[in-house]
C-alpha cells in the first residue's frame, strides 16, 4: 500500500490517457490520428486506410502494438497449482515454452474472461487478458506461496500478423523461429519473448518484452518488413474484422465478462459459449467446477453461434428468428468478410438453436440505401468452425508468404 | 500413517455445538467420532477444577439452551438448572430484582417502570418466539423460487407469515417497525434510561461489536430471548451441560477423542473422505462436521477446495471479539449494599443505563478498553453447594467491549490492566471485594480466540448482525450447512443461528446432513 | 382572498414535494390550493438572495434524486428548469494530499492506483455491486409501498410484484442484497478497499443527512440512496440547478399555477380541521380558513400530527408510532459568499475537481469520532464536510469573479449539549460561532485563506433549519433513512400509502415512501394516492418500471 500522495509528490494529472512505449512510432504512421481509448491507453483505430489494413494481414505482414493487455505475472512454487485454480482448462497440460487459450470463470459458472497463459517455466507464467484481473488473481493467489505481479505498465507487446510476418522475423536476424509450431513460446533473444499466437487467424507471432526494448524491436521489424514484405502498422478496426472471421469471441460484446456488468443474468458459461471442451472436470477443484457441473447437467440455456448470412448486408445489431417470427437471440458481432465472401455474423440464440435445432434461422437486417430504410429478412446458416481458415497458419516451418 | 476403523461422520471440536451435532447423529445410528484438539471437552462451556475450586471457565450461565435440543436429547433428567434472577446494579444503591419480566427494587418496593418493562420484555419474548422456529432450522433456501420444488423451504417463511397475520394487525405492524430497528430508540422511547433500561439494553449486545444505538440490536434481543429469556444457573456448572450432551453421544455410541486436532480434510473428486490429523493419523469417514469457526473450518477443508469468491467472503466473516473472562477467586463472599445474602447468588449485572453502555462501546471501536465496562457477575457456589467444597468461592465475570485487536496488542500488561478496570468497577458496587480475592484469572478476547479456537475469541464465532443472519451467515451462500466440499458441514456458532449455549447450530447441522443424506 | 373559500384539495406546505402533488391534483382538474409559511416556496429546495448580488442554496445544494420522470411529466424544463451535471469530486487528506474521482473509468483508476493497485479492481467491483442494488430499488421509488398487514388486492399485487423482484436476483443477490441493505458503511468498505482514504471519500454518502455512524448497521443503504438517482439516465451522477435548487421548485410553481392552482403565501397552517374523523379543511396561523375534502400535508408526519392536529382526534397507536418515528437533526451548513476563489495548494491549478464535491476526512475511524461527538450531543470536533463551490459551473450565483461556496456539515445536534444539559435552547451567537469555527479549522486544512476570502457567512444549524424550512429537528430528509423506517414503515406502519387515520388528510412530504433527498417521489406517489380514492386514479401518468430499473 503506498502513502497518501504528499505536497511534494509530482503532480500527476489522471485524466490524461497515457501511451504506450510505442508511441514515438504508432503517432507517427497515425495520418488519421483515428484514436481509441483501450484500457486507458490511447490506440490506434485506423492509421491510414481501413481496407489498407484489413487486407494487409491477408496479404503481407502488419505491426499491432497490443500493449494495452492486461499483462499478469504468476510466479513461485504454487505458480501452476493458482493458474489451475483460477482457469477452467488443464495447465499442467501447457508445457515450458508453450501458450495455452483459456477461459475462467466465476462461482457461479460464468465467465469471467478469455485469454492466453504464458507459460515461461516450470513455475513461471504470465496469464495475457483484456479485463482487469489483478485483485482476482490476488484473492485466488491467497493462500499460496507465488507471487502474483501485474506487468501491464511494464511489459510491452507487438503483434506481427500475415502470410509474410514469418519472412520479416527470419529477414531482422532471430534465429530458429522456423521451428517454431502454433503457440509455441521462446526466448528469442535475452528479455525478448516471441510467441505463435495472435488474434487474426492468420500466421503470426507476438512479442513480450520490457517496455525500454520497444521501439528497438519495432523499428528492427520495420526495416526488415518495409520493403520486401509489405510491412504496415494496422488498427483495431482492421483487427475486428479479422478476429471475427477466425470467429473468436470478444468480452463486452460476444459475451459480457462477469464482473463487469451491473445487470443480473447476463453471464454466460464456457458451454454456451462454445468452449465446453476446454473444461476439465478431472484435474482438481477449479473456480466455478461445482456450478459447471450443475450447468452441465442442466444444460446449456444459449448457444453463441457463427452464422452465415444470405444477402450482403451486415448484421449488425439484428434480432434472430426461427420459422414465422419466433425471437431466439441477436448478433453480437457481424460484418461482410472481404477474404472469404461471406457475410458473417457471431450471434447469441436461446438454446437448443443453434445446438439441435438449426433450420429456418433468419435474421432481421435493416439497410439504410441513400436515406432510405429496408427491411430485409435474409436466411442465416449455423456453421461451425471458423469462417477464415487457411493451412498457412499452421504450417511448420512456415511458408515465406 | 495408519488407518482405523471408518466412520459416518467425523465431528470436529467437542464445543458444546459439536457434541450436540454428534449425539443427534448417534441417536439416529450414526457412527460418530468427535475429535476435540484440547484435553478437555467442552469449549467454551466447561468448568475447571483451580486446586478444587469450580471455576466457569468462560461462560457461566445458561440464557438460551434451546427445549427442542433438550427434548430430542433426552437432557432434561441429565441436567439441572437452577433459574436466576438478575440484579441490575445501580450505582446509587438503588438497585433493581428482575425476575422473569418483573421488576422491583431490591428492597421490595415498586419500580416506576415496572409495568412498561414487562410490557416490553413480554413482546420482545413474544417476538422471539414466533422466530425460534426459524432459528431451529436450517436458514430457508430460495434459490427454487415459488415454484413446486421450492415449497419445502418457502413453507417455514409462510408459517411465519401467517403467524404473524395471527397476531393481529396491531402487533404485525408492531413487530415490522421494530424488528430492524436498535434497542436504545426501542427501550428509550417508552422509559427513562437508568439501571432497567441498561439491563435490557445489555442483553441485545452480550458477545457483539454493536451498541445499543446500532440497528439490529433489537433483533439480537429478540434471538436471546427466544426461549424465554430466563438465565440459569447449571448444577455442577457449566461443564456439566457439556458432558450431559456428551454423554448421550456416547452412549450412542459415539467415540469422544480428547487431544485429538483435525489437521486436514482428505478430498478426493471433491469429495470428504477422511481427516488427517495433526500427529499424521488418519480416519476415514463419509462426512466431516466442524464447529470450528467458519474462516478456520475453510482452513481444514482446504482454501484451494473453495470457490475465490468463497474464500473472499470468509476472510471478510467479521468476528471481532468484543467480551473478556475474568475470574475472581475469593477467600470470602463480598457484601454488596441493600443486597441480602440469598440476592448476592444473583445474575449481577453492571450496566446503569443504556447510555453507560453506548459509551463503553465507543472505546472499542478504536481499539480501546472502556474505563467503565458492562459486567455481568455471577457467584455460582452460593447457588450450587455442590461446587462449594473448597470454602474459596468464585466470582465469574463476563467482561463487555474488550477489543479483541486492543491498541498495542495483549500482553500482561494489557491483561492487568483488564483485571484492575474490572475490579474496580466491581468494587464500586462491592468495596470490600478487594480485600477478599485469593486470586484472579483474566482472559482477554485474544485468549480465549487461543484456548477455544474460536475466531477472534467472539461469543457468536461470527458476529451476530442481521448481515451475517440466517440465509447469509456465516457468508452467503454457504449458510446451509453444507460447507462446499461434498460432506463437509459447518456445525459450530458460525453457522445458522449463532451463538449462545443453545446447541442449535451443532442439531440443524447434523439433521441437515442426514437430509442431504451425506452420512448413508 | 377569502376568509372561507372552498377548494377541492388543499396542499401544506410549498416544498418540492408539496408542489409536485399540487402539480398532479391540478392537473387532474382539482381546485387546488398551496399554502407556505413563509414569503416564498420552495420549503428546503430554495434560493435566496441573502447577500446583495450572490444566490445561496440554503437548504439542499444539488440535484441527482429528482425523478426524470416527474421533470418530463410536469414539463419542468419549459418552466425554466435547467440541471447541469458536474464531474469530478476530492477528499483530501490532513496531510496535504488528496484522493479525486473521475467520471472516465480508465482515469479513475488511474487515480485510484495512486494509492493501492488492489483497491482500483475493488472498487470496479464495489460499483458493480451498488449500481445492482440501484436497478433493483429505482422501479420502487414510484411505486407506492404495500402493507403486508392487509388483504386488499392492491396490497398483495404490490408485495407478488417485490417477492417476483427479490426472486428474479437468484439466491446469491439476494444473500448480497441482505448484506447491503443491513450492514454498515464502513464495514462494506472494509471488505472492498484497504486505503483509509478512499474508504473516507466513498464513506460520506452512507451518512449525509443521517444520525448514524459509518460504522452503525444500515449505512451501506443511506450510501444508496445517494447513489440511486441520474442525471439524463447516468445512474449516480450528480447535478446543479441552474439559478440555485430555487430553480426546481419555481418550475414546479410555474407549472402548478398553469394548471390553474392557486398558492398563498406568509401565513402556514395553525390546525388542520378536522370533524368527524373527517378533515374539512385548514385554519391558518393569521386566522384565515379554507376548506376542502382533501389536504395533503407537505409537513413532516411529527409536525403534521403532533403540532397541527390534536392528538385526541387520532387513535392513541397512531400518535403512538408517530412520536416513536426518528426524525433527528444531524446536519448543519455553512452558505458563504467569497470574494475570490479560495487556495487549494494540494490541488493542482484550474484542476476539473473544483466543481465537484470536496471533503476532508482521512479515515473511517475519523469519521466514526465525529458521530460519536454528535451521539453525546455536541457538533463534531472534527466534522464531516461535503463542500462544493458551484459558481465555478453555474455563472448566475454570484458576480464575475466571485464565489458561492456550500459546506454541508455533519455531525451537528438539534439538542446541543451544553455542560451536560442537552436542549435546541442551547444554540446561539456563541455557540453558532464555535460550530462554524469548527467547520472553518477543517476547511482551512483545504483552502488555508479561506477565513480572508469571506464576505458573508450564513451558519445554519438544525435548530435554524427546524425554524425556517419547518423540517423537524432539522431533518433533512423528514425522517432517518433506517431500514427500520423505509417502505411500509415509513412513516408509519399501516400507514405507508400516504394516507392518515383522518380521512383525506394524507401526508406527502420525505416522511414517506421512498423518502428524503429532493426526488419529488413522495409528491408524485402521493398524488396517485389521492386521485385514486377520489377515482381519477386514471390521470396520473403509469410510470414504466422498465425505464427506472
Amino acid at each position: 500500500m503506498r502513502k497518501p500522495a504528499k505536497k511534494t509528490e509530482k503532480r500527476f494529472t489522471p485524466q490524461k490517457t497515457q501511451t504506450t512505449p510505442f508511441h514515438p512510432r504508432t503517432n507517427q504512421f497515425n495520418l488519421m490520428q483515428n484514436w481509441d481509448d483501450w484500457a486507458g491507453y490511447l490506440a490506434a483505430n485506423v492509421y491510414e486506410s481501413f481496407e489498407k489494413e484489413y487486407f494487409a494481414i491477408r496479404n503481407q505482414s502488419t505491426l499491432l502494438d497490443i500493449s494495452p493487455m492486461c499483462k499478469y505475472r504468476i510466479k513461485g512454487p504454487d505458480a501452476r497449482k493458482v493458474l489451475d485454480r483460477v482457469v477452467i482448462r488443464n495447465v499442467k497440460k501447457i508445457r515450458t515454452g508453450r501458450v495455452g487459450y483459456t477461459l475462467w470463470c466465476d462461482e457461479e459458472g460464468m465467465t469471467i474472461d478469455d485469454g492466453t497463459i504464458f507459460r515461461f517455466g516450470k513455475q513461471d507464467f504470465m496469464l495475457l487478458c483484456a479485463e482487469h484481473m489483478y485483485s482476482w488473481l490476488q484473492d485466488a493467489a491467497w493462500g499460496y506461496d507465488v507471487e502474483v505481479i501485474d506487468e501491464s505498465h511494464n511489459i510491452c507487446g507487438l503483434a506481427l500478423q500475415g502470410p509474410t510476418s514469418y519472412s520479416v522475423i527470419k529477414e531482422a536476424g532471430f534465429k530458429g523461429v522456423e521451428t517454431m509450431k502454433p503457440f509455441d513460446l521462446r526466448e528469442v533473444e535475452p528479455g525478448l519473448w516471441l510467441s505463435r499466437t495472435g488474434y487474426t487467424g492468420d500466421l503470426g507471432y507476438e512479442f513480450l518484452t520490457e517496455n525500454k526494448n520497444a521501439l528497438k524491436l519495432w523499428d528492427r521489424l520495420w526495416k526488415a518488413g518495409r520493403q520486401n514484405w509489405g510491412l504496415i502498422p494496422i488498427g483495431l478496426e482492421a483487427l475486428e474484422l479479422v478476429r471475427l472471421e477466425t470467429g473468436f469471441i470478444a468480452p463486452g460484446v460476444d459475451f459480457q465478462a462477469a464482473h463487469a456488468v451491473s445487470r443480473v443474468g447476463r453471464g454466460r458459461t464456457p458451454f454456451e459459449l462454445g468452449f465446453g471442451k476446454l473444461v476439465d472436470f478431472n484435474k482438481g477443484h477449479f473456480n466455478g467446477r461445482r456450478a459447471l457441473l450443475e450447468h452441465q447437467k442442466n444444460g446449456k440455456r444459449y448457444n453463441l453461434v457463427k452464422l452465415d448470412i444470405e444477402d450482403k448486408y451486415p448484421a449488425d445489431s439484428s434480432y434472430v428468428y426461427v420459422g414465422k417470427e419466433k425471437h431466439i437471440g441477436f448478433v453480437t458481432s457481424a460484418a461482410w468478410s472481404p477474404t472469404t465472401k461471406r457475410n458473417i455474423a457471431l450471434a447469441e440464440l436461446e438454446a437448443p438453436y443453434g445446438d439441435t435445432i438449426r433450420d429456418g434461422i433468419w435474421v432481421e437486417v435493416y439497410v439504410d440505401k441513400e436515406g432510405k430504410w429496408y427491411r430485409i429478412n435474409a436466411k442465416a446458416t449455423v456453421v461451425d468452425g471458423s469462417f477464415f481458415s487457411n493451412p498457412r497458419t499452421r504450417q511448420t516451418p512456415p511458408g515465406p508468404f | 500413517m495408519s488407518h482405523s476403523d471408518k466412520f459416518d461422520v467425523i465431528v470436529i471440536g467437542a464445543g458444546h455445538n459439536g457434541l450436540a451435532a454428534a449425539a443427534t447423529l448417534a441417536k439416529r445410528g450414526k457412527k460418530v467420532c468427535v475429535l476435540e484438539r484440547t484435553n478437555a471437552i467442552g469449549g467454551m462451556a466447561q468448568s475447571r477444577d483451580n486446586d478444587g475450586t469450580s471455576v466457569p471457565y468462560i461462560a457461566h450461565l445458561l440464557h438460551n439452551l434451546n427445549p427442542t435440543v433438550v427434548k430430542e436429547l433426552g437432557l432434561s433428567s441429565a441436567i439441572k438448572l437452577k433459574e436466576l434472577p438478575t440484579i441490575a446494579l445501580d450505582p446509587d444503591g438503588r438497585h433493581i430484582e428482575i425476575a422473569g419480566n418483573k421488576a422491583q427494587y431490591t428492597d421490595g418496593s415498586a419500580h416506576p417502570d415496572a409495568a412498561i418493562y414487562e410490557e416490553i420484555r413480554a413482546r420482545i419474548i413474544k417476538f422471539g418466539q414466533l422466530l425460534e422456529p426459524m432459528a431451529a432450522r436450517t436458514a430457508p433456501d430460495l434459490s427454487e423460487g415459488a415454484s413446486f420444488a421450492g415449497l419445502p423451504e418457502l413453507m417455514p417463511l409462510a408459517k411465519l407469515g401467517l403467524k404473524m397475520k395471527l397476531m393481529g394487525k396491531k402487533e404485525m405492524r408492531e413487530f415490522m417497525r421494530i424488528a430492524l430497528s436498535n434497542v436504545y430508540d426501542l427501550i428509550l422511547d417508552d422509559m427513562e434510561d437508568g439501571v432497567l433500561a441498561g439491563s435490557l439494553a445489555a442483553d441485545s449486545v452480550w458477545g457483539m461489536w454493536t451498541g445499543p444505538r446500532s440497528p439490529g440490536t433489537v433483533l439480537s434481543l429478540m434471538y436471546r430471548y427466544c426461549t424465554g429469556g430466563q438465565s440459569s444457573l447449571p448444577i455442577g456448572g457449566m461443564g456439566a451441560i457439556s458432558h450431559a450432551i456428551a454423554d448421550v453421544a456416547k452412549n450412542n455410541g459415539a467415540q469422544i477423542r480428547t487431544n485429538s486436532a483435525a489437521e486436514k480434510l482428505v478430498v478426493e473428486d471433491d469429495q470428504v473422505t477422511g481427516v488427517v490429523l495433526k500427529d499424521g493419523t488418519t480416519i476415514e469417514t463419509k462426512a466431516v462436521m466442524s464447529s470450528a469457526g467458519a474462516f478456520q473450518s475453510m482452513m481444514i477443508g482446504g482454501h484451494e477446495n473453495f470457490d475465490v469468491e468463497a474464500v473472499r467472503r470468509l476472510r471478510n466473516v467479521r468476528s471481532k471479539g468484543t467480551t473478556a473472562k475474568v475470574n475472581i477467586v475469593l477467600k470470602d463472599v463480598p457484601e454488596i449494599a441493600g443486597l441480602s445474602d440469598s440476592q448476592m447468588a444473583s445474575r449481577l449485572l453492571i450496566a446503569p443505563s443504556a447510555y453507560y453502555i453506548e459509551q463503553a462501546f465507543n472505546a472499542i471501536k478504536y481499539g480501546e478498553m472502556p474505563p467503565a465496562p458492562v459486567i455481568e457477575a455471577v457467584i455460582p457456589s452460593l447457588s450450587d453447594t455442590s461446587i462449594a467444597a473448597s470454602g474459596k468461592h468464585v466470582l465469574s465475570a463476563v467482561v463487555q467491549y474488550i477489543p479483541y485487536y486492543l491498541e498495542g496488542g495483549w500482553n500482561d500488561k494489557a491483561r492487568n490492566k483488564l483485571t484492575k478496570i474490572v475490579v474496580d468497577t466491581l468494587s464500586k458496587y462491592a468495596p470490600d471485594l478487594r480485600d477478599k480475592i485469593d486470586y484472579t484469572e483474566t482472559l482477554s478476547p485474544a485468549d480465549i480466540e487461543q484456548e477455544t479456537g474460536a475466531p477472534g475469541g467472539h461469543w457468536h464465532h461470527c458476529e451476530f448482525s442481521t448481515d451475517q443472519m440466517l440465509a447469509v451467515r456465516p457468508v452467503n451462500l454457504l449458510a446451509r450447512y453444507a460447507f462446499g466440499i461434498k460432506g463437509f458441514y459447518l456445525c459450530g456458532a458460525s453457522a445458522h443461528p449463532g451463538g449462545d449455549v443453545s446447541g442449535l447450530a451443532g442439531r440443524n447441522s447434523a439433521l441437515q446432513l442426514i437430509k442431504d443424506g451425506a452420512a448413508s | 382572498m377569502g376568509k372561507h373559500d372552498k377548494y377541492d384539495a388543499i396542499v401544506a406546505g410549498a416544498g418540492h414535494n408539496g408542489l409536485t402533488t399540487a402539480c398532479y391534483l391540478a392537473k387532474a382538474g382539482l381546485k387546488t390550493l398551496v399554502i407556505e409559511k413563509n414569503d416564498m416556496i420552495g420549503g428546503a429546495a430554495i434560493s435566496r438572495e441573502l447577500y446583495e448580488g450572490w444566490t445561496y442554496s440554503n437548504c439542499s445544494y444539488v440535484c441527482s434524486l429528482l425523478r426524470q420522470e416527474v421533470i418530463r411529466d410536469l414539463e419542468l424544463p419549459r418552466f425554466g428548469l435547467q440541471v447541469v451535471p458536474y464531474q469530478g469530486s476530492v477528499s483530501f487528506h490532513e496531510d496535504g494530499g488528496y484522493f479525486s474521482s473521475y467520471d472516465d473509468h480508465h482515469a479513475f483508476r488511474r487515480e485510484v492506483a495512486r494509492f493501492s493497485e488492489k483497491d482500483v479492481d475493488a472498487y470496479d467491483r464495489y460499483s458493480q455491486l451498488v449500481m445492482r442494488q440501484c436497478r433493483f430499488i429505482r422501479p420502487f421509488l414510484l411505486r407506492t409501498a404495500p402493507d403486508p398487514t392487509t388483504l386488499r388486492p392492491r396490497d398483495i399485487g404490490e408485495l407478488i410484484f417485490l417477492a417476483k423482484r427479490i426472486h428474479d436476483l437468484g439466491q446469491k443477490e439476494v444473500g448480497e442484497m441482505v448484506r447491503f441493505w443491513t450492514m454498515s458503511v464502513g464495514d462494506f468498505l472494509d471488505e472492498h478497499f484497504e486505503t483509509p482514504i478512499i474508504k473516507a471519500a466513498m464513506a460520506g454518502s452512507g451518512i449525509i443527512g443521517t444520525g448514524l455512524g459509518v460504522y452503525s448497521p444500515g449505512t451501506a443503504y443511506v450510501l444508496l440512496h445517494h447513489y440511486m438517482g441520474d442525471v439524463d439516465g447516468s445512474i449516480g451522477a450528480w447535478g446543479f440547478a441552474r439559478g440555485a435548487m430555487g430553480a426546481i421548485t419555481k418550475a414546479l410553481g410555474a407549472a402548478f399555477k398553469e394548471a390553474g392552482g392557486e398558492i398563498t403565501m406568509g401565513s402556514g397552517v395553525n390546525e388542520f380541521l378536522i370533524k368527524n374523523g373527517k378533515v374539512s379543511g385548514v385554519a391558518l396561523d393569521n386566522g384565515d380558513e379554507y376548506h376542502a375534502p382533501i389536504i395533503a400535508s407537505n409537513m413532516d408526519v411529527k409536525r403534521t400530527v403532533l403540532k397541527h392536529i390534536g392528538r385526541e382526534k387520532l387513535p392513541a397507536d397512531y400518535v403512538r408510532s408517530v412520536e416513536r418515528f426518528k426524525i433527528r437533526g444531524s446536519s448543519g451548513k455553512l452558505n458563504i459568499a467569497l470574494d475570490s476563489l479560495p487556495k487549494f495548494p494540494a490541488l493542482p491549478n484550474d484542476n476539473l475537481m473544483f466543481s465537484g464535491d470536496m471533503s476532508c476526512s482521512s479515515s473511517l475511524q475519523n469519521l466514526e469520532m465525529a458521530y460519536d461527538d454528535w451521539k453525546d450531543g455536541r457538533f463534531s470536533k472534527k466534522p464531516f464536510f461535503d463542500m462544493l463551490i458551484p459558481s465555478r459551473i453555474d455563472p448566475t450565483l454570484a458576480p464575475p469573479g466571485k464565489h458561492m461556496m456550500s459546506v454541508f456539515t455533519q455531525y451537528c445536534p438539534y439538542d446541543l449539549n451544553v455542560d451536560g444539559v442537552r436542549s435546541p435552547d442551547n444554540w446561539n451567537e456563541a455557540t453558532k460561532k464555535a460550530f462554524a469555527d469548527s467547520v472553518y479549522d477543517r476547511l482551512e486544512i483545504v483552502c488555508p485563506d479561506i477565513r480572508d476570502r469571506v464576505l458573508h457567512a450564513e451558519v445554519r444549524t438544525p435548530l435554524d433549519i427546524e425554524n425556517e424550512v419547518g423540517l423537524t429537528e432539522g431533518n433533512i430528509f423528514q425522517g432517518e433513512l433506517t431500514f427500520d423506517q423505509l417502505l411500509f414503515n415509513r412513516p408509519v406502519p399501516g400507514y405507508a400509502q400516504y394516507n392518515t387515520p383522518i380521512d383525506g388528510l394524507f401526508i406527502v412530504g420525505s416522511s414517506t415512501h421512498p423518502g428524503g433527498g429532493v426526488m419529488a417521489a413522495p409528491g408524485a406517489n402521493a398524488a396517485r394516492e389521492i386521485l385514486r380514492r377520489i377515482g381519477k386514479g386514471k390521470s396520473m401518468p403509469d410510470f414504466n418500471p422498465k425505464i427506472a430499473a
